[in-house]
């Protein structure tokens, strides 16, 4: 092992710096001896954290000096074990990374978890990883060697949540707070925002949705005032632009020791004064964990901790707990709960890198562009993540041929003499710092760039603009004590010298600066490291011929009629949908007994491959997921008759699986029988009215005659108390009556029976005008009450004027019963013709605006019929106008006389204003008629005895009698569906009624005889 | 001019003519004002400076932004403008560069404070002002002529009377330009030669005479006022000798509190009064402005909102008339009623759209935002039983001081 761990070595540089400190502390703080205390401090983390026998690797996340240094590090010699910061239950998900384009994301998953707050679930936890990142070089060397095994020794996922604060929001949702030193929440609430300002790049910040952030190597400070005095000091404006001045720089050119030693002296300032205590003593609890399992691992596997390797972020190497390092103190790891989790992998980008972690935007970007640099610098070949296939063949012979000139040539930056090493942090501290050598052509290139980028978008820029770019980020770098313009030099100097006062474009040069940087990078996720149910919806949609793995949105057109063999397709971009899973339909349509002819669709499978890969946790199939969600929608607790309807329809719409929409149907009418209100009435009625209809023709399921027949029967019965509760609302008792009256027919052929509804409405007992309205309306249907009952009822409203204001209210519940009866249409017209005659302004006005939104929900059939009705009640043009009345007041209208009486006193009027139409007699009737004329002897030997004068009728035409036959005739055909109609109807009755006269005159004699 | 050139390496002579207090003065301009500051920079600044400026821009950075315990100066240097510090260092940086510097922004976000603060401290010189009007002329950009002497003795150098702008080309410092979009395009556009060949040109006289070049170190600042873009819109060749530099408002409270404290006292030191503001007087005015702001951001008609743009400076104003008004009628002591008042008078500038913007909003029921919620508290102990208002009798007095002004404008 390297020779700089030993302790007794370290000490006289270590101690020369020492010294230095101190008296630097003595000479400028006016107390010396906390500063001297803690300059003390910091130096003794440093030599400890140096001195453990395991080689303590500090690194910090996204860092390219970190990633450069691991690679040289492992090219130098391998260690035969790495432990490393981060959840050790992910190392299940490791094996996926092979195939995918970076960044990716290892996930943790859970769809269900009992043992924490019901609000926090799905618990989702994502670890991104990017290529220039310490992390992932250590992951790749350990991938392509098998000699050198990759342990994660963090908590884990399972205790990243048991370790949150109970009582607080959901994890992934609140803002302020950092619960872990490892991960920073995102707000959620931002996701809108971030939406807007780049949906034309296709943004993809939120692609980790709500999901827990973990990092490995977080060495954020998050102690706001030491954050201030340190942003101050350094004039920059992020805590990321500081480290790459003044650490990333510097140190991605030093030797190993110096690196890890800088690294360690930062580590512990912001642990000692940069983090809050909250999170150091999070921190301390991590770092029992890890170190509690690195000891098992190697007692396990008869490790040297000579021979073993600890990356983790440079806080957590300065600990000053007792169980660190390999002969700490013991600690007992607390247990899992039982929840179940399921890993993954998931692509990322580095937008929602830098969102989900409060990194400036364009921070990854710029991070990569230094980590190419530092490579072609240090001409060294990263190590990659290849293809399993690949490893076998071409990995193993590049990394040997790496190694080999590594162990010819030991590297000086990792055999450090130990004295050295100890001077070389202190030179590093005393010198000046080293920049990054100035990259003129780069900077010249950027300013070239953007200039043309500008002008792409809309600006009005050119040659003098690249020139002023140039000028302005030099002056301004040296204003900010920079030997060399950095990317935030440059990128300031843009937006100074470009950004005018408007944006013309729809980008601005920030935005278009980030672009040039690198920009956004999207990973993927490769096929063969999908789950089943991801790799299932690519075949069966390769048949679309688009590009599935692009990220851009890809358009399939799908012409269904022509190509039949896209029907299955189909079905599964409209389950894909329902399922949340980027796809959009551009057109077509999905409902109930909709045969698709033609559909486009736009499809963004590539960009939502994390939704999809989610969805893979849930079952193995698109099919399955759909059938778990609808029964969970339909069969839990809380679940509604409305909603089980609604999933009952869904299955019916998507899956076609006669089996699911059965059994929910049952359960929908399971929830109807015990549902107490009639809140659902109106979207249950829609619903079922669209089920019915598309079942007329397939033939009824006997799910939906069992749910028609519950539904009367459940209706009937909440009838009156509907009539009377007050929190039932009038449009929800007319979805109850419309259910009824609508589905009768149905519910008859289940052995319904009227009956229940005459009793149920008889006993229904109103009291407010809406409800007194809808139940004119229902008894008129039932033959309870007619016409010009109706008709009463409405002028007795208008001729009192202490009823009048409530006259629209009536209104409103007459008007609502148009849903289940079209036929009171025509008297609807009547009264609202006379209410706008007769009310007053001050009652009609304020009414008007409500009568429109009465009448909007209603539909436009209804509408049709009102104006239909309302064009046969005025008058067709202006010259009618004078001689014009409204049909109402020209005659007492045809009344269906249920009593005859009421018939008698009607006719009169009827026979001398109405035109009499062509008679039609049933057959039976016109056999009896003919037969009286073929036969007329007896007749009228009967009227010449009773002193009649005998006068035959035309057949076709009619006279008075036919007249009112036709009036008969009229009325008992409209009241056919009346039950009490039903008295008049044999024919022998009819042909009295139809004649009269005979009797009459016969009556008249015997009461003359008499 | 060339009596000018020696001056500026001794910072100490430049206010030597009138040694300048707030005596003869109503208000000094920056370069009088910090002068003592300005002088001390000066001694201690190593770093190179452009052109003829007095001093390197990291030492203007220094001056504007104050310095912290880190900077090890012998005497303070307080903060004198508020805002983000990567946008002093692109003025900056603008001014060394070979373009114009135009500070756009909302009135009263100190544009023009940051203007002179940079005009002073680059030339020692902020008074080469043009004001933007309507009736702004291209003379007043170049220059002019004294007619009686012309009549007298023809047109000579003598006879010409320079512009500001002029005047600051010939000794090297910086000119301002304030409000440009107010004067019409054609005559913006006569700053075009000035900044791009740094020459002005006079055709009436010849030879030499006829040229009047910029010496190194001059450079422009203009303003621009964002709510009348549009209104002369610039064209785009000035544009481009522009680098445009927007400064945002401050949202910010902590540091709207100190731009607010920081000016007040500025002003009552005119008047030689002291400046105690309670504090909770201060978040009273501040927590009011920043439910009007919102209150305005939430509505979409013009109609609905103020005509003020409910800016720091409008806050300022509010303050220091409410300071005026209590120092001289009232007991001293500043009063809620009192700042109510003032409120009232500063932002009701139409009369009956105003008036009824702010009754709505002094009215607005409880349930209505919750941004309002501290208002609304002292509000219902107005009206109802007190309720758990903390702050109530302060918010009671000033709400019902807001009312009583607003009654009156009837």
């Amino acid at each position: 092992m390297n020779s700089i761990l030993d302790p007794a070595l370290l000490d006289p540089a270590l101690q020369a710096l020492r010294t230095q400190l101190e008296a630097a502390a003595a000479a400028f703080a006016g107390d010396s001896a906390h500063l001297g205390a803690l300059l003390r401090a910091m130096l003794e983390d440093v030599q400890r954290a140096t001195a453990e026998p395991v080689e303590v690797f500090p690194v910090k996340h996204h860092s390219p000096a970190s990633a450069l240094h691991m690679l040289r590090r492992l090219r130098a010699r391998a260690p035969k074990v790495i432990y490393m910061e981060g959840c050790e239950d992910l190392n299940a998900s490791l094996a996926g990374l092979h195939h995918c384009r970076f960044p990716v994301a290892l996930q943790a998953f859970a769809p269900e978890a009992p043992a924490f707050p019901a609000d926090w679930t799905p618990l989702n936890v994502v670890l991104p990883l990017t290529e220039f990142s310490a992390e992932y070089q250590a992951i790749a060397y350990c991938l392509q060697n098998p000699g050198t095994k990759l342990v994660f020794v963090d908590r884990s996922v399972d205790h990243v949540f048991q370790w949150m604060p109970k009582g607080g929001p959901p994890p992934g949702e609140d803002s302020g707070e950092a619960d872990d030193g490892g991960e920073e929440t995102e707000p959620a609430e931002t996701a809108g925002e971030g939406e807007g300002e780049g949906a034309s790049t296709g943004n993809t910040g939120n692609l980790h949705g709500g999901a827990v952030g973990l990092q490995i190597g977080d060495m954020q400070p998050t102690f706001g005032d030491f954050l201030d005095v340190l942003l101050r000091n350094a004039k920059v404006r992020h805590y990321s632009e500081w480290w790459t001045q003044y650490v990333e720089g510097p140190t991605l050119a030093c030797d190993y020791g110096t690196y890890r030693q800088v690294f360690f002296l930062i580590g512990s300032l912001l642990r000692r004064i940069g983090i809050t205590e909250k999170d150091r003593v999070a921190d301390c609890e991590r770092e029992r964990y890890m170190w509690t399992r690195i000891r098992e691992h190697m007692k396990a596997h008869k490790i040297d901790p000579r021979e073993a390797m600890y990356v983790c972020g440079a806080i957590h190497a300065v600990s000053p707990i007792a169980e660190f390092g390999s002969k700490g103190a013991t600690w007992t790891v607390p247990a899992k709960t039982p929840t179940q989790w399921f890993y993954g992998v998931v692509p990322s980008s580095y937008a929602a890198i830098e969102r989900q972690f409060t990194l400036p935007a364009g921070e990854i970007s710029i991070a990569q562009s230094m980590w190419d640099k530092g490579l072609q610098a240090l001409e060294l070949k990263p190590f990659k993540i290849e293809a399993e296939k690949k490893a076998e063949g071409e990995g193993k012979p590049t990394v040997r041929k790496k190694a080999a000139p590594a162990a010819s040539a030991p590297a000086a930056p990792v055999e450090v003499p130990p004295a050295v090493s100890g001077a070389g942090l202190r030179e590093f501290l005393t010198r000046p710092p080293t920049f990054v050598t100035a990259d003129d052509e780069q900077l010249m290139r950027w300013c070239i760039e953007i200039v043309r980028l500008a002008r792409k978008h809309g600006y009005n820029a050119s040659t003098a603009d690249t020139i002023a770019i140039l000028h302005t980020s030099t002056l301004l770098a040296r204003l900010r004590d920079r030997p060399h313009p950095s990317p935030y030099d440059f990128q300031d100097a843009a937006v100074t010298c470009l950004e005018k006062d408007r944006v013309p474009g729809r980008r601005d040069v920030r935005r278009l600066c980030q672009i040039l940087l690198g920009g956004d990078r999207l990973g993927r996720v490769g096929y063969e490291s999908l789950p089943p149910l991801a790799q299932d919806v690519y075949d069966r949609l390769a048949v679309l011929g688009i590009n599935l793995k692009s990220s851009r949105i890809e358009r399939a057109l799908l012409d269904i009629q022509g190509r039949p063999e896209l029907l299955p397709a189909s079905d599964l971009l409209w389950r894909l949908r329902y399922l949340g899973a980027g796809v959009r339909p551009i057109m077509g349509e999905r409902t109930l007994g909709h045969k698709p002819k033609q559909e486009s669709w736009d499809i963004e499978i590539g960009k939502h491959q994390g939704s999809l890969i989610q969805l893979g946790y849930e079952g193995l199939t698109i099919e399955q997921v759909l059938e778990k969600r609808l029964k969970a929608k339909a069969f839990e607790a809380t679940s509604r008759a409305a909603k089980a309807l609604e999933a009952a329809e869904d299955s019916v719409l998507y899956l076609r699986s006669g089996r699911l929409t059965r059994e929910l149907g049952l359960r929908a009418t399971e929830l109807l029988r015990a549902e107490l209100g009639g809140n659902d009435a109106p979207e249950i009625f829609q619903r079922v009215r669209g089920l019915v209809h598309y079942y007329r023709t397939l033939g009824m399921p006997d799910w939906i005659k069992d749910f028609v027949s519950t539904g009367y029967r459940h209706y009937a019965t909440l009838l009156p108390t509907a009539f009377t509760d007050r929190g039932t609302a009038p449009r929800q008792l007319a979805a109850m009556l419309a259910f009824i009256f609508t589905q009768e027919a149905l519910a008859f052929s289940m052995g319904c029976e009227r009956s229940q509804l005459l009793i149920a409405v008889a006993q229904a007992e109103p009291e407010d005008p809406p409800k007194i309205a809808l139940r004119w309306a229902a008894q008129w249907i039932l033959g309870q009450r007619s016409e010009d009952e109706i008709r009463a009822d409405f002028q007795h409203l208008l001729s009192s004027s202490m009823l009048l204001p409530a006259f629209p209210e009536y209104m409103a519940g007459f008007l609502l019963a148009l849903e289940f009866t079209p036929r009171i249409s025509r008297l609807a017209v009547e009264f609202l013709s006379r209410a706008f005659a007769a009310l007053p302004d001050e009652v009609l006005v304020p009414w008007l605006p409500k009568l429109v939104v009465t009448l909007r929900p209603l539909g436009p059939g209804v509408m049709q019929t009102l104006v239909k009705e309302a064009g046969l009640a005025f008058p067709r043009d202006l010259a009618k106008l004078p001689a014009w009345e409204f049909s109402w007041d020209r005659s007492v209208p045809v009344a269906p006389p249920p009593a005859p009486k009421a018939r008698s006193e009607a006719k009169p009027t009827a026979k001398a204003t109405v035109a009499a139409p062509a008679v039609e007699r049933s057959p039976a009737e016109l056999a009896v008629a003919t037969l009286l004329r073929a036969e007329p002897a007896t007749l009228d030997a009967l009227a010449g005895l009773l002193g009649v004068p005998t006068t035959w009728a035309a057949l076709a035409p009619a006279g008075e009698a036919s007249a009112a036959t036709s009036e008969a005739e009229a009325v008992a055909s409209e009241s056919l569906e009346v039950a009490e109609a039903s008295v008049a109807d044999t024919p022998l009755a009819q042909l009295l009624a139809a004649h009269p006269e005979a009797l009459q005159a016969l009556a008249a004699r015997l009461q003359a005889l008499a | 001019m060339a009596k000018k050139i020696a001056t500026p390496a001794t910072t100490d002579s430049v206010p030597a003519p009138a040694p300048a207090t707030s005596e003869t003065k109503l208000r000094m301009p920056a370069e009088e004002k910090y002068a003592a500051e300005l002088a001390y920079l000066a001694g201690v600044d190593k770093d190179p400076r452009p052109f003829l400026w007095r001093l390197s821009p990291r030492m203007i950075r220094t001056f504007i932004l104050g310095a912290g315990p880190g900077d090890s100066f012998d005497r303070p240097i307080a903060q004198k403008f508020f805002g983000d510090a990567s946008l002093v260092e692109r003025a900056i940086v603008t001014l060394a560069s070979d373009r114009g510097l135009l500070l756009i922004g909302d009135p009263g976000t100190g544009k023009s404070w940051l203007a002179e603060l940079l005009a002073a401290a680059t030339s020692g010189n902020s008074t080469h002002v043009v004001q933007g009007t309507a009736g702004t002329t291209e003379d007043h950009i170049k220059y002019s002529w004294n007619v009686a002497m012309v009549i007298a003795s023809g047109q000579s150098r003598e006879s010409m009377i320079p512009s500001p702008i002029m005047t600051a080309m010939q000794r090297g410092e910086t000119g301002r330009f304030e409000e440009l979009t107010r004067c019409g395009s054609d005559v913006q556009d006569a700053l075009i030669s000035i900044l791009s060949e740094k020459y002005i040109t006079i055709p009436e006289l010849r030879g030499d005479e006829g040229v009047v070049y910029a010496k190194p170190g001059f450079n422009m600042i203009a303003t621009a006022n964002s709510r009348d873009r549009g209104v002369n819109e610039l064209s785009t060749a000035l544009k481009r000798r522009f680098n445009f530099v927007t400064i945002p408002i401050v949202t910010n409270k902590k540091s709207e509190k100190e731009i607010v404290l920081f000016r007040t006292r500025e002003l009552m030191a005119r008047h030689t009064i002291d400046v105690d503001v309670p504090p909770t007087m201060l978040d009273i005015l501040l927590q009011t402005f920043a439910d009007l702001r919102e209150a305005t951001a939430n509505t979409t008609s013009e109609d609905q909102r103020l005509e003020s743009s409910l800016s720091t400076a409008e806050q300022i104003g509010v303050l220091e008339d409410a300071l005026l008004h209590s120092n001289f009628f009232g007991d001293k002591a500043l009063q809620p009623g009192t700042l109510a008042r003032s409120l009232v008078g500063t932002l009701v500038r139409r009369v009956p759209e105003d008036v009824s913007i702010l009754n709505k909003f002094w009215h607005a029921p409880a349930a209505e935002t919750d941004g309002v919620k501290k208002r609304k508290k002292g509000e219902e102990a107005a009206v109802a039983a007190p309720a758990k208002g903390e702050k109530s009798p302060e918010w009671q007095a000033f709400v019902a001081g807001g009312k009583q002004a607003l009654s009156s404008f009837k």
